[in-house]
């Protein structure tokens, strides 16, 4: 269990000079953000969630793209999921955050696990959103390399009536998601190391899931002590776009 | 039979394709410290397409941001005598006064309003075109006189419908706005094919809510409350920029 001293969340006054005159000022922040992570459909599919999520909880909702995503550049060495976490880890540390939910949808919540796995005192819960990352030999993950995005959609979408007609960054990005995944959608070690996590964890589902199927996620949930699951009927692998109210209730049960 | 579509800009504010007209109704594109949509908005005005009419359902500020307009005044107005007063103030010149059962045609499509009742006058409306009916009940509270629309209109293919039972603090609490168990009795009279429920994510800042206004700001209740009533009625709960398109029922 990760100890942080209890002056660093609760500073001492500053002096903020404006130029007329110097402040003394003591700031005391108890917002509780949330670190919200993409996943391969890219950055759009879960701002309309994160504006939710702000708006409704009246936080912060930090929403980075994950570098070569959306036309962004990844350096070549940063590639696979937990170097993704760490970089985040040191974004948490950057913008000195305190209670962080780290939320993730599809890898989005591998990258979410693993960053929780990382034991950062910021961190003090995660949401994991239809997550990949874990083995689960009985029920596994759909092979969607060589797919087109629309057999992809067809597969992620409960109703692909839903898809936006014409995004302005249509998903997924396989190219960006090779980098980080190898587009092998898991990592055979991460199992035993979520049993060790010592954090609360929700897991969420949208059912009607063809990439990762409700069992894949009950089976999430069962790898992490304490962790609970929630399914969402009216949702495939975006809940967050295809159920955002739904999820959002979710996130905010006490359960 | 043409399409029909409707993609929420933002609280009550709809675009709304039908008959091969585009329509917006009360609009609301300007943030004060007390008047704050709580939803990023879909689109800016710049960013509106082509409109052929403006619906209004009252004066409040955020139903009636002509301010915010004024570069689309050459495009036709409806609304009540008390919105048809601050729009040709500003220099609209087609106008059109509509008060309960009054109609007007934009093209083949014909908009009606019907009563309402707020915390000043206002009308709701039933806009028709090419063989798709909806409802647009701005922020009304639930009104008797809601029973008698089917019988005058048929069958409605979408209703967009306040959900948040705003109350007015200093007014005693006083409700202005239907809240979710009446907007799904609303539901359960239109029985429309889609509802979507909208005006719910409004705030008036952090002591605004506590001092000035009190209203629910979950929409979910309403989509259960519509299960158990009219399970027939699919309940889309958007967010600002989604575009619904409701199957035709014929």
């Amino acid at each position: 269990m990760t100890t942080t001293p209890s002056a660093l969340r609760w500073p001492a006054a500053e002096q903020i000079d404006l130029g007329r005159a110097p402040l003394t000022v003591l700031d005391r922040d108890r917002t509780q953000p949330f670190l919200l992570l993409h996943g391969g459909a890219g950055p759009h599919s879960v701002t309309g969630f994160g504006d939710l999520l702000a708006a409704r909880l009246n936080t912060r909702v930090l929403m980075p793209t994950h570098p070569g995503f959306a036309g962004t550049d990844r350096p070549a060495g940063l590639a696979g999921i937990p170097a993704l976490a760490a970089l985040y880890a040191d974004l948490l540390d950057r913008l000195d955050v305190w209670d962080v939910t780290v939320a993730g949808n599809s890898i989005g919540g591998w990258v979410a696990a693993e960053l929780a796995l990382l034991g950062s005192p910021r961190v003090s819960g995660a949401v994991l959103i239809n997550a990949v990352g874990l083995e689960v030999p009985d029920h596994p993950i759909t092979d969607i390399s060589g797919l087109s995005p629309a057999q992809v959609q067809a597969l992620a979408w409960k109703d692909p009536g839903r898809v936006p007609p014409n995004p302005a960054q249509p998903g997924p990005d396989f190219a960006a998601l090779a980098a980080y995944t190898g587009m092998t959608m898991s990592d055979p070690a991460l199992g035993d190391r979520l049993a060790d996590l010592d954090l609360p964890v929700k897991v969420i589902w949208g059912a009607a899931d063809g990439i990762a199927g409700p069992d894949y996620g009950r089976a999430y949930a069962a790898a992490i002590p304490g962790a609970t699951f929630t399914l969402i009927e009216d949702a495939g692998h975006l809940p967050q776009l295809e159920a955002p109210e739904e999820l959002l209730a979710a996130v905010r049960a006490e359960r | 039979m043409t399409g029909l579509a409707v993609t929420r800009v933002g609280h009550s504010c709809h675009l709304l394709e039908i008959g091969g007209r585009t329509l917006l109704t009360d609009p609301w594109f300007t943030v004060t410290p007390t008047y704050d949509p709580g939803e990023p908005l879909a689109m800016s005005v710049a960013g509106l397409p082509a409109l052929d009419a403006i619906v209004i359902t009252h004066e409040h500020y955020d139903h009636c941001d002509l301010d915010a307009l004024l570069a689309l005044r050459d495009v036709p107005v409806i609304g009540p005598g008390t919105v048809a007063v601050r729009a040709r103030e500003r220099g609209w010149t087609d106008v059109r006064e509509l008060e309960a059962w009054d109609s007007t045609t934009i093209g083949n499509v014909t908009v009606t309003a019907t009563p309402g009742r707020h915390g000043v006058h206002e009308v709701t409306y039933v806009i028709q075109g090419g063989g798709r009916t909806v409802f647009f009940g701005g922020d009304s509270l639930l009104v008797p006189a809601f029973k008698e629309l089917p019988g005058r209109f048929g069958a409605f293919d979408l209703a967009l419908l306040p959900t948040n039972g705003l109350c007015v603090r200093p007014a005693g609490g006083m409700q202005v706005v239907m809240n979710a168990t009446e907007a799904a009795e609303l539901t359960a009279i239109l029985r429309p094919r889609v509802a979507i429920p909208h005006h719910y994510a409004f705030t008036s800042g952090r002591l605004g809510d506590l001092m000035i206004t009190k209203g629910d700001r979950e929409p979910l209740a309403f989509a259960s409350e519509v299960a158990r009533l009219v399970p027939a009625t699919e309940v889309r709960v958007v967010l600002p920029g989604q575009r619904v398109i409701p199957v035709s029922g014929s």
